[in-house]
């Protein structure tokens, strides 16, 4: 590399002198920092494994070649950063305060590395979004339409993922926009307004509660109920459950099925009900709403902290106006009372 | 297919709540406003433990209603000779000095055993009998304070703690005999909570504002792994008192809704295992308790 850089200033040798010898501190300045990179990254993995010999190991190098790395690291810094003993290595007061810079530096790095991979494959104009499972085929035909119309020219790269993987992804840099389903992680992203996608009920037709043109909740207890898989989302899961049990129904067992298919499937073989947004009934079962829309489940996009530049915004705005026409989602009920219990500790 | 909120129905599952964390079980559930209830052995007596905190406080504000005392009345608290327990001055070290109503709000909120026998020194026993048997509530009964209540646990058990998890020991204590220590029925204990709830304790001009700081205190209990945990919603409002010993753990308390709706509930339950940690039992308290309230509401 070194070789290089030089070959390089030779090869510029006709120019001016200034000139010359701004590239040369630039380029010794980025040696500096990617190396500064490099021993972070080193530098991270011993204070994960609290032990040079272990972190070698992940490395892929030898134990003595890190020590020699961590070593010029902190004469570099200037500060002792790690306490080595038999047993391993811990973090110094120091050490701490750099790691946690450390990781800044590390993420948006990650995230140049990113860019401009996206560059080279001649993706930089497009949005990477996503859509949370079971949000209607209609809302996100509705979506894709509306956002290919208002922007022309701009692509959309759309996934479906459910609301932790777009969490994780917003994060990493790899998803620009998502559509979450609350309850979401929130470190590091901002949310757009949230809409509430009332839940219904999915009855074989032969079913007595199919009569009915609404369902009242607790007419459901005591019935198997079927809901998206808990490991896919274990808050909303719970959230849903909860929801139920507070008007009224406590469900017999509650069975968990992925597809529509299967849903489908277990609802008519009799007996179960599915707790799904609306949709477009398949033969033998009818969709039912629940009386008031006691069950809803909390929708927004989200988009990383302060990266909502004009394609998110559009994305954001677009996708609220299409789940309000096309999924049936409504702003926000009637503000609900909270009465805080001794055991929550904090006052309201 | 039986409704499921029909009474048979609604009995069978709660028995199935019940059952299914090791324990059997008494149950009062009833619409403060309507009267509608559910039961399961609500008129059987049942040793109340620390549920009759609840009628020492009623009997508290009652008094204070009636002008017999005043409830910023303070009292001292010395260091020395303090009830036994886990909490509040019983835990505490020092000497102070604190008002009838904040050794109320003691009581209730961390079942403070010291606050109680204080009350109870306050009010005497027979003023409590006295005040429930005006309420109607005949067969609520307080035989004891809650030292004295304890006494009769180190008694029998030779005043080794271990020993309260011997099934032969457990067997023979008196504590768990409601003809021998503190009792009520799970019907009398509900409708204790419907007349706090009904404005029917506290009497007098100014009987409204006494009702009123009734119900605040009673909903201050800190704890929330029984009644309150069968309604683990943040707009529907519990008060409750657990009671326990040996075996047994209780709740007896009101629920909320935002809608109007609000119960009374009382829940008494034995479990077969002499094990002090039991959550499966404390958590079927409030599932039993949801059921009840369910199919009142449906």
């Amino acid at each position: 590399m070194c070789r290089h850089a030089r070959q390089r200033n030779r090869h510029h040798h006709g120019r001016s002198k200034t000139h010359i010898a701004i590239k040369a501190i630039a380029e010794h300045l980025s040696l500096l920092v990617m190396d500064l990179l490099l021993h972070l990254r080193y530098f991270r993995t011993v204070a994960e494994e609290e032990h040079f010999g272990r972190a070698a190991e992940r490395l892929r190098m030898a134990q003595p070649s890190l020590s020699q790395r961590i070593q010029r690291l902190e004469r570099e810094l200037g500060v002792r950063l790690l306490d080595r003993s038999s047993r391993g290595a811990t973090l110094t007061p120091a050490g701490r305060l750099v790691l946690t810079e450390a990781e800044h530096l590390l993420t948006a790095a990650d995230r140049l590395t990113a860019a401009v991979a996206r560059v080279h494959k001649g993706e930089a104009g497009t949005l990477r979004a996503a859509v949370p499972p079971r949000l209607g085929g209609a809302a996100v035909g509705a979506l894709l339409i509306a956002f290919r119309e208002r922007s022309p020219g701009g692509d959309l790269d759309l996934r479906e993922l459910p609301t932790a993987r777009q969490a994780a992804e917003l994060t990493a840099g790899t998803l620009d926009a998502g559509i979450v389903r609350h309850p979401c992680p929130a470190p590091g992203l901002t949310f757009g307004p949230v809409l509430h996608q009332p839940l219904g009920v999915l009855l074989a037709t032969t079913d007595p509660l199919a009569s009915l043109p609404e369902i009242p909740t607790a007419a459901l207890t005591g019935r198997d109920l079927v809901l998206f898989p808990r490991a896919e989302a274990p808050a909303l899961h719970d959230e849903t459950l909860t929801a139920c049990a507070r008007h009224g129904c406590t469900p017999a067992d509650v069975l968990e099925a992925t597809g529509p298919d299967f849903v489908h499937g277990l609802v008519l073989s009799g007996g179960a009900a599915a707790l799904v947004p609306h949709s477009p009934p398949e033969p033998g079962t009818v969709w039912r709403p629940l009386r008031g829309n006691p069950v809803t489940w909390r929708t927004s996009a989200a988009w990383p902290q302060g990266r909502d530049g004009p394609a998110v915004r559009l994305f954001a705005d677009t996708a609220h106006e299409t789940l309000r026409t096309h999924a049936g989602m409504l702003t926000a009920p009637s503000t609900r009372m909270v009465f805080p219990r001794p055991a929550s500790e904090f006052p309201l | 297919m039986t409704a499921p909120s029909s009474p048979g129905a609604v009995r069978t599952r709660i028995t199935a709540a019940f059952t299914d964390a090791g324990i059997t079980g008494q149950l009062h559930a009833v619409d403060i406003d309507t009267g509608a209830s559910h039961g399961i052995d609500a008129d059987t007596l049942v040793p109340t433990a620390s549920v009759h905190k609840l009628c020492l406080i009623a009997t508290l504000y009652r008094q204070a209603a009636l002008g017999r005392l005043d409830l910023r009345q303070p009292l001292d608290i010395p260091a020395e000779g303090r009830s036994p327990g886990a909490t509040g001055l019983a835990a505490m070290r020092d000497a102070a000095r604190l008002s009838l109503r904040d050794l109320a709000t003691l009581a209730v909120a961390v079942s403070d055993n010291t606050a109680a026998d204080l009350l109870f020194d306050t009010l005497g026993l027979d003023t409590v009998n006295q005040c429930m048997a005006d309420l109607g509530l005949t067969r609520t009964v307080a035989r004891h304070t809650m030292r004295e209540l304890y006494a009769t646990l180190r008694e029998d058990s030779g005043g080794t703690p271990a020993a309260l998890t011997d099934p032969a020991v457990v067997a023979r204590l008196r504590a768990l005999d409601p003809a021998r220590t503190n009792h009520s029925t799970p019907r009398e204990i509900t409708g204790l909570l419907t007349a706090a709830w009904r404005d029917d304790i506290c009497p007098g001009e100014h009987g409204q504002e006494y009702a009123e700081e009734l119900r605040t205190v009673l909903g201050l209990q800190a704890w929330s792994h029984r009644l309150a945990a069968g309604f683990p919603f943040d707009d529907v409002r519990v008060s409750g008192k657990t009671g326990s010993l040996p075996t047994l753990r209780h709740e007896a308390g009101v629920v909320e809704y935002p809608d109007g709706g609000r119960y009374a509930v009382a829940v008494f339950t034995r479990a077969a295992a002499t094990t002090v940690t039991l959550p499966a039992a404390d958590a079927a308290i409030g599932r039993a308790a949801r059921i009840a309230v369910d199919a009142l509401r449906a």
